[in-house]
C-alpha cells in the first residue's frame, strides 16, 4: 500500500469520527432548547467511549493487520516515509482536528512519562489524576479547573497498554523517561476537557 | 603469359612475417593489457564514485541529523519561554481582558495602542521593553546566564536579531525592543503558530529582511494557557539565518573544495561556505535529484556552484527539522554535500594518467622485443625460403647452416637432406631426358624425311587454316623453296585453286574439326565414278566437279584427302592434307574409254557386215538369177526370196540398231504375254530351224499387260534366239509364265551349254558375246534388259549348273494394265 492510500485510509477514519462527533454536536443544538442540559460527566463518558472505540479499530483493524500483511507499517514519522501513524498519534492528530472545529471540547492523551514533554501533565490536577489513575484505573479523574477567569470540567481516562508493541515502542523510545512498561500497564490517561461557560 | 620468377616479388615480402608476429604479439599482449587497462580504470573510476558517494551520503546524513539535533535544541530550549507561569499568567490575564471587549472596542483600542507604539511613547512602550517578563526574554538572546536549578551556565546564540511575545489579540506585550511593530495577529507566520487556537510551532522560510539588512527565518511558538487548553500567545524568535546555521555547516569542509552546505527544498541556499544565503542553486535539475525524503547520493549533470561538470553529490533531509517546516510552509530542509569535480576526479584522472602510460610504455615494449623475437624468427626461415627457391630453381648448393635448436633446425635438416636426394635424382632424370630429346629429334627428322620421301604432297594445317608443316613433295609441286615464310601461312595462300573449290575445302576442313577424327572419309585409291564409261552413252555425260575430291593446280590435277592429326596434350588437333597426282592417270583412262569406243565399232561394223553379207549374197545371187530366168513363176519365186532376204536384213539392222522401225513403234496396246511369247517362238522356230529342238510351253492365265506388243516381242526373241544357239544338238526349251502377287513372272530354261560364271555380270553390257564373229552382235540382252526396265521389269539370268541357262523375267501389273 502506498503512501497516498494509507493517507487517505486515515483521513477516512478521522472522518468517520468527526461524523460522530457531528452527530453529538447536532444532538446537542436541536435538542438544547427542549431537554434538560447533559451533565458534563455524561458528555465526557461518552467522548471517552468513542475515542477509545476509534483508537481501538485503528489499533487492531488497521495498524496491526496492515502490518502482520506486510502493507504498510505504523511509524512516528509516518510523514516522511511510506508509514501510516502510530495510534498515539492517531489520538494526537485526531484531538487535533476536534480542537481546530472551534467547538470547544478537546481532549488530549498524557502521561507521567510522555515522549514528548508537551504531552505532560499541564496542571498539578492533571498530575495528581495520572498518578491516582495508577492505584485505581477503572475510576475516571473527575474536576472543575480554571485558566484565568475561564472554568473547566475535566475528565482524565486511565489509558492502558494493550498490547506489546504499545510497551516496547516506549520502552525502546530514546526519549521515553520511562522503559519498563508492561501489557496491562496504565501509561497515561485521556484528559477530556469541557468549557463550562461561553 | 607466364612470369619468370623475379627477386622482387619475394624482397616485397621479405618483412610479412615479421610483420605479422610483430602484429600478433601486439594482439596477444597489447589488446588483454589495454583491455585490462580500460576494465581496471572503469572500475576504478565506478569504485571511487560508489565510495565517494557512499561517504558522502554519510556526510549529509551525519550533518543533518546534527543540525536536527541543534534546530530541536534551539526550539526545545525557546518553548521554555512558552511554559514560562509569569509569562502564562500576564498573558491569561490579557485574555481575560479581551474577552470583555467587544468587536469594535477592541479594534479602537487595538488602533490606540498601535498608534502609541509607532510614536514609541515611553509611557506605553517601556512597560512592554522591559520589566520581568522582558527579562526572561532578555536571558534567552545573548550572554550567560545560570539557569536556575542548572550547574552550568548556558551560553545562548546570538544568532537571534529579535524575540517578543504578542498577545491573541496580536499585540506585543514584551519584546527587547521597539523595532518590531506593534500589531502581528495577520501575519503568516503570527496566524501560522496561532493556528485558531491550537497552536503549533511555526518555521518560515529563509526570506530577505529589508530592515535587518540579511537573511532570516522565523521561529513561531504557540504559548497555551495553564491548562494547555487554548493559546494566549505567540512567541517570535527572528534569527539571522547564515549565523544560526554556519556553526555546524561551514566547518565542514574536506580536501581543498569538499563541504556541505543546507537548501530548502525549493534549492535556495540557507547556509554554505561557498554560496551567499538566499542564493539559489545554479541548475534547477538538481533540485529533486538532491531533496527526497531519505539520505542517499547521485552523480549529477552539474555541481549546482556554477560548474557544469559531472558530479558527485551527497543529500539527506534533515528530518525533525523538516516536519515542522513541512506542517508550516511545506517545505523541507535538505543538506547538500559536494566536492568540485576537479578534486573530485583528479585521482581518478591521475590513475587514468598513469594507466595510459603504463599501456603505451607497454606496447612501445612489446613492439620493440616483438620485433626482436620476429626478427629471430623471420631470419632463419628467409634462409629457408631462399634455399628452397634455389632449389626449385635447380640450382643445388650447399646445406643451408641453421642453428636455431628447434624445430626450424629440423626443417633446415629435412631440407638439406631433400636437396641431396634430389640432387641425385636430377642426375639420373637429366641424362634421361637428354636421351628422350635425342629420341624425340630422331622421330622428328625420321618423321619428316619419311614424309619428304613420300611423292605425294602432304599439309599439316592448324585449325586457324594455317600450314603447320608440308612435305618436300607439296613444295616441287607449288614450287616453293623458303620453308620458313610458309610455315604460318593460311592454306590457301599458297594452295591456289579456284574459289568454288576453296569454299568446298573450307566447309571440308570444318567439318573434319567439329567432327570426330574417326570421320569416315573418301579414300584417295577408291575412284570418284566406278565402272567403265558407257561409249554408246551420251558423250561427255557431266559429273559434277563439286562433289569429285579433286582440284587443279598449275594445269595438274590432283586428288585429295583429309585425315585429322590427334591433339598433343595441350595443343589443338591438326588437320592433314594429301594431295595425289592423278594427271596421267585420268588422261589413261580417256584413252582406255577411247580404245574401247573405237574396238566396239570395229566389233559392230564387222557383225553388221558379217550378217548382212549372207543374205546380200543370196539377194545378188537371185538378183542374177532372175536376170537369166524367163520364167515368170520362177522369177517370181526368185523374188520372193529376195524379199526375204531383204526382211532378213531389216530384222538384222533393226536387231543392231535396237529400235523397232516398223510399225507405230510407240503405240501401247493390251497385250498378253503368252501370244507374246508364242510369237516370239514362232519367229525364232522359223528363224533356226531345227527339229531336234523341242519346245515345252506351261503358259498360265496372265493378265492383259499395257505395253508395246513389238517391243516386247522383241525381247522375248532375243532371249528364246540365245537359247536356240545355246543347244548344241537336241535339247529343250521350257517356256513358263504365271501371275502372283501383282507380277508376272516367266521362266525359260534351255539345256544349252550355260553360262561361265565369270560371264555372268557382263551378259547385258552391251556387245558383250561368247558367240563367234558374226554370230552375235552381243546387244540382244541389252536390248532385252532395256525393254523390260521400259516396263519396270527384271531380267536375270542363272546357270543351270551343266544342265543350261535359265533366264527369270519379271514384270510388274498395274492397275492400269488391268483394265482392258
Amino acid at each position: 500500500m502506498n503512501r497516498k492510500h494509507s493517507r487517505r485510509l486515515f483521513l477516512t477514519l478521522l472522518f468517520m469520527l468527526n461524523l460522530v462527533m457531528g452527530i453529538n454536536q447536532d444532538v446537542q443544538a436541536s435538542d438544547n432548547p427542549t431537554f434538560p442540559d447533559l451533565s458534563p460527566e455524561k458528555v465526557a463518558d461518552y467522548m471517552h467511549s468513542i475515542i477509545e472505540a476509534d483508537r481501538k479499530i485503528y489499533t487492531t483493524y488497521v495498524v496491526k493487520r496492515m502490518q502482520e500483511q506486510g502493507i504498510v507499517l505504523a511509524k512516528e514519522d509516518w510523514e516522511n516515509k511510506n508509514a501510516i501513524p502510530l495510534p498515539a498519534q492517531f489520538l494526537h492528530l485526531s484531538s487535533k482536528l476536534v480542537a481546530e472545529s472551534g467547538i470547544g471540547i478537546r481532549f488530549r492523551l498524557i502521561s507521567l512519562w510522555p515522549i514528548q514533554r508537551r504531552n505532560g501533565p499541564a496542571t498539578e490536577f492533571e498530575r495528581k489524576s495520572l498518578e491516582g489513575l495508577q492505584s485505581s484505573p477503572d475510576i475516571p479523574q473527575r474536576g472543575i479547573v480554571s485558566t484565568g477567569k475561564k472554568k473547566f470540567f475535566q475528565a482524565i481516562y486511565a489509558d492502558t497498554a494493550i498490547n506489546t508493541a504499545c510497551a516496547s515502542c516506549h520502552n525502546a523510545h530514546p526519549l521515553s523517561p520511562k522503559r519498563d512498561f508492561q501489557v496491562g500497564d496504565i501509561m497515561g490517561g485521556v484528559v477530556i476537557t469541557i468549557p463550562l461557560e461561553k | 603469359m607466364d612470369t619468370p620468377p623475379t627477386s622482387e616479388t619475394p624482397v616485397k615480402r621479405k618483412k610479412g612475417l615479421t610483420k605479422k608476429l610483430v602484429i600478433s604479439m601486439l594482439l596477444v599482449g597489447a589488446l588483454p593489457l589495454l583491455i585490462g587497462l580500460f576494465l581496471a580504470f572503469y572500475q576504478g573510476t565506478q569504485k571511487i564514485q560508489e565510495v565517494n558517494g557512499a561517504s558522502f551520503k554519510a556526510l549529509a546524513n551525519e550533518t543533518a541529523r546534527k543540525l536536527d539535533l541543534v534546530v530541536a535544541d534551539e526550539l526545545s530550549r525557546t518553548a521554555t519561554l512558552t511554559t514560562n507561569i509569569h509569562i502564562i499568567a500576564v498573558l491569561e490575564t490579557r485574555r481575560d481582558a479581551l474577552s470583555e471587549l467587544d468587536a469594535a472596542e477592541l479594534t479602537a483600542l487595538l488602533q490606540q495602542e498601535q498608534a502609541l507604539w509607532e510614536e514609541q511613547n515611553p509611557k506605553f512602550s517601556e512597560p512592554l521593553t522591559s520589566g520581568p517578563i522582558v527579562d526572561i526574554l532578555r536571558k534567552q538572546v545573548g550572554g550567560t546566564y545560570i539557569d536556575p536549578g542548572q550547574p552550568v551556565p548556558v551560553v545562548t546564540r546570538s544568532a537571534t536579531r529579535a524575540l517578543y511575545i504578542t498577545d491573541m489579540a496580536g499585540r506585543i506585550v514584551a519584546s527587547l525592543d521597539t523595532n518590531p511593530s506593534y500589531l502581528h495577529a495577520q501575519e503568516p507566520w503570527w496566524q501560522g503558530a496561532f493556528h485558531k487556537g491550537v497552536g503549533q510551532p511555526f518555521l518560515t522560510p529563509v526570506a530577505f529582511d529589508p530592515q535587518l539588512q540579511t537573511y532570516t527565518f522565523t521561529l513561531a511558538l504557540p504559548i497555551m494557557d495553564s491548562l494547555r487548553y487554548e493559546a494566549i500567545g505567540i512567541l517570535r524568535r527572528v534569527y539571522d539565518a547564515k549565523e544560526f546555521f554556519a556553526p555546524s555547516i561551514d566547518i565542514i569542509r574536506f580536501g581543498e573544495t569538499g563541504h556541505v552546505m543546507l537548501i530548502d527544498s525549493r534549492g535556495v541556499v540557507l547556509s554554505c561556505p561557498i554560496l551567499p544565503t538566499g542564493t539559489s542553486l545554479s541548475d534547477n535539475r538538481l533540485i529533486p535529484l538532491v531533496t527526497p525524503m531519505q539520505a542517499g547520493w547521485t552523480p549529477a549533470p552539474s555541481d549546482g556552484h556554477g560548474g557544469q561538470d559531472t558530479s558527485i553529490i551527497g543529500f539527506s533531509p534533515l528530518t525533525y527539522a523538516s516536519r515542522i517546516t513541512q506542517a508550516s510552509t511545506s517545505l523541507g530542509w535538505h543538506m547538500f554535500v559536494w566536492q568540485s569535480s576537479e578534486e573530485l576526479f583528479g585521482p581518478i584522472q591521475q590513475f587514468f594518467r598513469w594507466t595510459a602510460g603504463f599501456g603505451l610504455l607497454g606496447v612501445v615494449l612489446l613492439v620493440t622485443l616483438g620485433y626482436l623475437a620476429a626478427h629471430r624468427i623471420a631470419s632463419p626461415i628467409r634462409q629457408l625460403q631462399e634455399a628452397a627457391r634455389r632449389i626449385g630453381r635447380g640450382e643445388f648448393q650447399k646445406s643451408i647452416a641453421i642453428s636455431t635448436g628447434d624445430e626450424i633446425e629440423e626443417l633446415a635438416e629435412e631440407i638439406n637432406r631433400m636437396n641431396q636426394q634430389l640432387a641425385s635424382q636430377f642426375a639420373g632424370l637429366e641424362s634421361q631426358v637428354e636421351l628422350k630429346t635425342q629420341e624425340v629429334k630422331y622421330l622428328q627428322e625420321s618423321t619428316s624425311q619419311i614424309l619428304d620421301s613420300v611423292p605425294d604432297p602432304v599439309f599439316m594445317i592448324t585449325n586457324h587454316n594455317t600450314i603447320e608443316y608440308l612435305n618436300q613433295a607439296s613444295k616441287d609441286a607449288l614450287e616453293l623453296s623458303d620453308n620458313g615464310s610458309i610455315v604460318g601461312s593460311p592454306l590457301f595462300q599458297i594452295l591456289k585453286v579456284d574459289p568454288k573449290t576453296q569454299a568446298k575445302m573450307e566447309q571440308e576442313i570444318q567439318t573434319i574439326q567439329t567432327s570426330s577424327p574417326q570421320l569416315d572419309l573418301p579414300s584417295l585409291s577408291a575412284p570418284s565414278f566406278t565402272g567403265l564409261r558407257d561409249p554408246l552413252a551420251q558423250a561427255g555425260g557431266d559429273q559434277s566437279v563439286d562433289t569429285r575430291p579433286e582440284l587443279r593446280i598449275h594445269y595438274r590435277t590432283y586428288r585429295y584427302r583429309w585425315f585429322a592429326v590427334e591433339a598433343a596434350p595441350g595443343k589443338d588437333a591438326f588437320v592433314g592434307l594429301v594431295l595425289r597426282d592423278t594427271t596421267e592417270e585420268s588422261s589413261l583412262q580417256d584413252r582406255l574409254i577411247q580404245g574401247e569406243k573405237l574396238a566396239s565399232l570395229g566389233v559392230l561394223s564387222s557383225g553388221i557386215g558379217h550378217e548382212l553379207n549372207n543374205p546380200l549374197v543370196g539377194v545378188i545371187g537371185l538378183g542374177e538369177a532372175i536376170q537369166d530366168e524367163d520364167n515368170m513363176d520362177n522369177m517370181k519365186g526368185y523374188a520372193k526370196d529376195i524379199v526375204q532376204h531383204g526382211k532378213r536384213m531389216a530384222s538384222i539392222i533393226r536387231d543392231f540398231t535396237g529400235q523397232m522401225t516398223n510399225q507405230s513403234p510407240e503405240a501401247k496396246a493390251p497385250i498378253d504375254m503368252n501370244t507374246q511369247l508364242t510369237r516370239a517362238m514362232n519367229v525364232v522356230q522359223a528363224q533356226f530351224p531345227n527339229p531336234a529342238i523341242t519346245i515345252h510351253t506351261n503358259f498360265g492365265s496372265l493378265p492383259l499387260l499395257r505395253a508395246n506388243p513389238y517391243e516386247l516381242e522383241q525381247a522375248f526373241t532375243n532371249v528364246l534366239t540365245n537359247a536356240y544357239q545355246a543347244i548344241q544338238g537336241e535339247g529343250t526349251i521350257d517356256i513358263t509364265t504365271a501371275c502372283h502377287e501383282g507380277n508376272i513372272h516367266i521362266r525359260i530354261a534351255d539345256t544349252g551349254s550355260g553360262i561361265a560364271p565369270a560371264h555372268l555380270p557382263k551378259v547385258f553390257d552391251p556387245f558383250f558375246t561368247t558367240k563367234s564373229q558374226g554370230e552375235g552382235s552381243g546387244l540382244g540382252l541389252t536390248v532385252s534388259y532395256r525393254i523390260l526396265k521400259k516396263l519396270g521389269g527384271q531380267i536375270r539370268l542363272e546357270d543351270n549348273s551343266n544342265q543350261g541357262t535359265v533366264c527369270h523375267i519379271t514384270i510388274p501389273v498395274s492397275a492400269e494394265d488391268s483394265t482392258p
